[in-house]
């Protein structure tokens, strides 16, 4: 015991039975302490070890110091359940001082996270869809790394119709929540310009497992092409069905809000050819920083990251750069340097509104390739375009968004 | 409606139905028999479909693997039978239910360490991809081969329990354990088997559904619900019944889908409790 | 029990309810006595009546949505908002029972199971009041008679007395004519019947008393974290209480609590170590079916008999349960 101090070893007690010690053992002054909350267990087990290695990444460019002081990077498992999320990020901010969320990967999820982070007054870091988080729900502490999904619903139907200018008559299936309508409502308008008509639109509620009634519906309307708006299990069962009822390849099918290769390992190279992608970040994309990131984590990890380490690691720098910029680590200073935020990043550029948090930054859009022309297992898709025209100001539903 | 649409969505309730009532045979010959609630099926489901992808890229055969990996749970069931259910006997549905639960948790984890959480595909046999062209609409030749597999799978357990010696015990066992053993025949093996069975059956259901639904460690959760909703409808240890109630279900599932896709998960349960709450026996059941 | 070892029972769950803050985060604190206020009402049901209802959920949750409703939309305080969430719970807890209560064995654990999945289904589907997968977050904690209950301490303060209330409670319910019966239902069905006992209305009100309970704890629960999530009505919930209350074990009134401390203890502590946590809690489940089945409770008792023999070689000595 002689190498461990007696608060060692109540911290040890303390983290062994989870319970958490209260205020004693709040971290020092010189500690900046930092939450990745990932899923670990539920239904988006397979993320939560690759957002670790993202943000740990991220962090280790640093030496896992941050102006002098040290960073002491902790896990939580929100095991995908929104319960479950605020009561381990509150435990987090009560128990180990964490002043900077970054996660969760669940939208439904992060609503809750986001309600933790205005309420315990953390700085806040989120990748994934939905848009109430720089929308109706807004507030001074969280942030939103995805782009918006009317930039990600303008890049794939622009880029796909000037590739397929004949493909006008498109059929939906939507994921049944308030993400998978914006979407939908967003494709419908760019699909005005470019006189698509919707032959149909069929809503499936979300962790379906059964689509084949759907695949048939979709093919009874005789589509040039099949949209899909879901995301995860979702998305890849609807891919593989579409392909054994024989929709793909023929027609094409566009995943229109994918997170790229973590769904696309998951399906057969037969399954995805014809399919088209559009994604947050895909690891052929060429930026300086995403270069290095790609080589570092091949090298690393072995193969290359898909968007959920990307995300990470890119929510993490960005928040790192805002603490450069603000020179402090105090969660107000943070916040206020974080908002108009502009760097060249992992993706390009990338602004930070600071009326809605939005970061406004480019959406990718890829062709998978054929099993033949694949150089190597891991090599899914070809990056074809990026858009990044963001929300019209008459669609922010953030009106306000408050104060510190 | 149009009539492609209309047959299209009945085939794919009957395909799917007929998976449904293989899970919900095993599901019924283990309750009837041994009257305990195998909160474990789900597991054992998504064990098969893995197992049945491991086989195949251990041995590169499909069918080798569809053999093998049934045959892989039902062992699995007899360990489980021996060592943890059969002291569970007398004890009540709580502890069977908290044993079978527990287990469903050791089996699910168990797959996300030996295969990674991580999904996966498994494309049907070679022979069996595409789809077929009949007239009305084009059908993948997998899911009818499934729907024909399943049906066959589930008329063999039938005539086994009808028809063979083996089966009347298992049947007599249903309607009366205290006899059965009064007659003499060793009802602790009696339960062994029948647990094996059910295992087996949902072990082939699961490596069945691999090429349609592919491999996801959680992929058993929502079929034990289905298993536990066609074995209500059939009634307790009614194996006639379970064919019926599974391919009700599937049919149920697939029409909904055309009308109100949303509700097309929770239609199962409403017609679940609908059943229950006027014959309490199930459909066919008799006690 | 002898009135010397109630007293003894009861200063150890005092004690156990002003020392558990000290060692242990407050929220966590708080949730472990609302779940076991949870716990005592499903046990009403499992120990004492032997009925397994696998849906409690339905009842916590319910009550927590419209609790969380009329706290966010209506501002309504928190003495009225206990009393709904009682009566919520209550009132599900008589739809679901007089459904239920016909039917016996696996079939009633079933249709507890599938009653259970359609409120969760509503719940999910029904986006615009419940949030649906999002669940219901900004649940506010408005004062009660005048006094803060922002504080984790202080809302603490207020649980562990619900708590205590609701213990006292339940062991006046379990040591009445009613509580008699239930047990006597629960041992021999027949002979309850052919007693003269209504046995179906019986246990018709243990559901809803049990159904009361529940509701209690989802109102808590709801403002303990500001959100009530979709999983509060879900069947993990309902299972979860079940195998608190199993571990600790059903047999006594304390079960549950004791369950509750410890299935929140290993869930927590074990989440933090490994990602594959819930393999070491299937684990667990089946050590506990196997070697344990009377739960903690008899464990203890167990082994203060042993130590009983051991110390006095036959002589009877009073040893505390």
């Amino acid at each position: 015991m002689s190498a461990l101090s007696r608060r060692d070893v109540l911290k040890l007690v303390g983290a062994g039975t989870g319970l958490g010690f209260p205020a004693v053992l709040r971290a020092q002054a010189r500690e900046v302490p930092m939450l990745g909350l990932w899923s670990f267990t539920g239904a988006f087990s397979d993320v939560g070890p690759v957002l670790d290695r993202g943000m740990k990444m991220a962090l280790d460019e640093r030496g896992m110091k941050i102006q002098g002081k040290a960073i002491k990077y902790i896990t939580r498992d929100d095991e995908t359940k929104a319960g479950s999320a605020t009561r381990r990020a509150e435990e987090a901010v009560d128990a180990e001082g964490v002043k900077y969320i970054i996660g969760p990967w669940s939208s439904g999820v992060a609503l809750a996270v986001s309600e933790v982070a205005k309420r315990k007054k953390v700085f806040h870091y989120f990748s994934g869809g939905t848009e109430d988080i720089s929308g109706a729900r807004c507030h001074r502490y969280s942030f939103q790394w995805a782009a918006s999904p009317y930039t990600a619903a303008k890049t794939v139907v622009d880029t796909f119709m000037q590739a397929n200018p004949k493909a006008k008559r498109w059929h939906l299936l939507v994921a049944d929540y308030a993400f998978g309508w914006s979407v939908e409502k967003y494709i419908k308008e760019v699909g005005k310009t470019h006189g698509i008509e919707f032959v149909g639109a069929d809503r499936h509620p979300l962790g379906e497992r059964e689509f084949s009634n759907y695949v048939t519906k979709a093919a009874g309307n005789k589509p040039d092409v099949v949209a899909m708006i879901n995301f995860g299990l979702d998305a890849v069962t609807g891919a593989r069905e579409i392909f054994n009822f024989g929709l793909t390849p023929k027609i094409p099918l566009i995943m229109t809000w994918s997170a790229g290769v973590e769904e696309l390992v998951q399906l057969a190279p037969e399954i995805r050819e014809n399919i088209w992608v559009g994604s947050n970040f895909y690891y052929t994309a060429d930026t300086p920083v995403a270069r290095e990131f790609v080589k570092s984590y091949q090298a690393k990890f072995g193969g290359p990251p898909g968007y959920a380490p990307a995300a990470s690691y890119g929510m993490t720098r960005m928040m790192l750069h805002a603490m450069d910029k603000a020179k402090s680590t105090e969660v107000p200073d943070v916040i206020k340097a974080c908002e108009g935020l502009e760097v060249e990043d992992l993706v390009g550029k990338m602004r930070v509104d600071p009326k809605t948090h939005q970061t406004l930054r480019p959406y990718f859009f890829m062709r998978c390739k054929k099993k033949d022309a694949m150089k190597n297992p891991m090599d899914f898709a070809d990056i074809i375009a990026t858009g990044s025209t963001p929300l019209p100001a008459e669609y922010a539903a953030c009106k306000d968004i408050g104060s510190l | 409606m149009k009539f492609p649409l209309l047959v299209s969505q009945l085939l794919n309730g009957l395909a799917t139905g007929m998976l449904y009532a293989l899970m919900g045979i095993g599901l019924s010959i283990i309750t009837g028999v041994l009257n305990i609630p195998n909160f474990a099926h789900g597991a054992l489901f998504a064990l098969g479909a893995y197992l049945l992808y491991t086989v195949i890229q251990l041995v590169g055969n499909f069918w080798l693997a569809l053999l093998l990996a049934p045959l892989g749970v039902g062992l699995l069931g007899i360990l489980i039978e021996l060592g943890g259910i059969r002291p569970l006997y007398k004890a009540g549905h709580d502890y069977q239910l908290l044993l079978t639960f527990g287990l469903s948790l050791i089996v699910t984890e168990g797959i996300i360490i030996v295969w990674s959480p991580v999904g996966m595909s498994q494309l049907p046999p070679p022979i069996l991809r595409g789809g077929v062209d009949l007239g009305i609409t084009f059908y993948p030749k997998y899911r009818l081969f499934v729907a024909v597999a399943a049906a066959l799978l589930v008329l063999g357990a039938w005539l086994f329990l009808e028809k063979t010696r083996y089966g009347a015990i298992m049947r007599a066992g249903i309607e009366d354990k205290e006899m059965v053993s009064l007659l003499g025949i060793d009802i602790h093996r009696l339960f062994t088997t029948a647990f094996a069975l059910g295992c087996v059956l949902a072990g082939v259901a699961g490596a069945l559904t691999a090429p349609i639904r592919g491999l996801n460690p959680l992929m058993g959760v929502d079929m034990l619900g289905i298993a536990f909703v066609v074995v209500a409808l059939a009634g307790q240890g009614n194996l006639l019944g379970a064919i019926v109630a599974g391919v009700v279900v599937g049919l149920a599932q697939s029409l909904v889908a055309l009308y109100w896709p949303e509700a097309s998960v929770a239609v199962i349960f409403a017609v679940m409790a609908a059943v229950l709450l006027v014959r309490p026996q199930g459909l066919f059941g008799i006690r | 029990m002898s009135g010397f070892k109630t007293t003894r029972t009861w200063l150890a769950v005092f004690a156990a309810v002003v020392l558990l803050p000290v060692f242990v985060r407050h929220a966590i604190a708080t949730e472990i006595w609302i779940f076991a206020i949870f716990g005592l009402g499903l046990n009403l049901l499992l120990g004492y009546t032997g009925l397994l209802s696998f849906g409690q959920a339905t009842f916590f949750g319910s009550a927590g949505y419209v609790a969380g409703y009329l706290l966010k939309h209506y501002e309504v305080g928190v003495p009225p908002v206990l009393a709904v969430g009682i009566a919520v719970g209550a009132l599900t807890a008589a739809v679901v029972g007089y459904l239920c209560v016909q039917r016996a064995g696996l079939y009633f654990i079933m249709l507890t199971f599938a009653l259970n999945q359609m409120f969760y289904f509503t719940a999910y589907q029904w986006t615009s009041v419940t949030g649906g997968e999002d669940g219901m977050p900004g649940v506010p904690r408005p004062n009660v008679v005048g006094l803060d209950i922002h504080r984790p301490l202080a809302y603490y303060a207020l649980v562990a007395v619900l708590f205590l209330v609701a213990l006292w409670v339940m062991k006046r319910i379990v040591e009445s004519p009613l509580g008699k019966i239930l047990q006597a239902i629960r041992d021999n069905e027949l002979r309850a019947e052919a007693l003269g006992y209504e046995v179906a209305r019986m246990k018709l009100a243990a559901f809803v008393i049990g159904g009361a309970f529940s509701g209690l704890a989802g109102v808590l629960y709801a403002m303990l974290f500001g959100i009530v999530p979709l999983e509060a009505i879900g069947f993990v919930f309902s299972g979860n209480v079940v195998f608190a209350t199993l571990i600790g074990g059903s047999g006594s009134l304390y079960g549950p609590v004791i369950g509750s401390f410890v299935f929140i203890w290993l869930s927590e502590s074990v989440s933090a170590m490994w990602a594959r946590w819930p393999l070491l809690l299937g684990v667990a489940f089946v050590i506990v079916v196997l070697f344990f089945r009377g739960g903690v409770v008899e464990a203890w008792a167990r082994f203060w008999a042993w130590r009983a023999r051991r110390a006095s070689d036959g002589v009877a000595v009073d040893v505390p349960r």
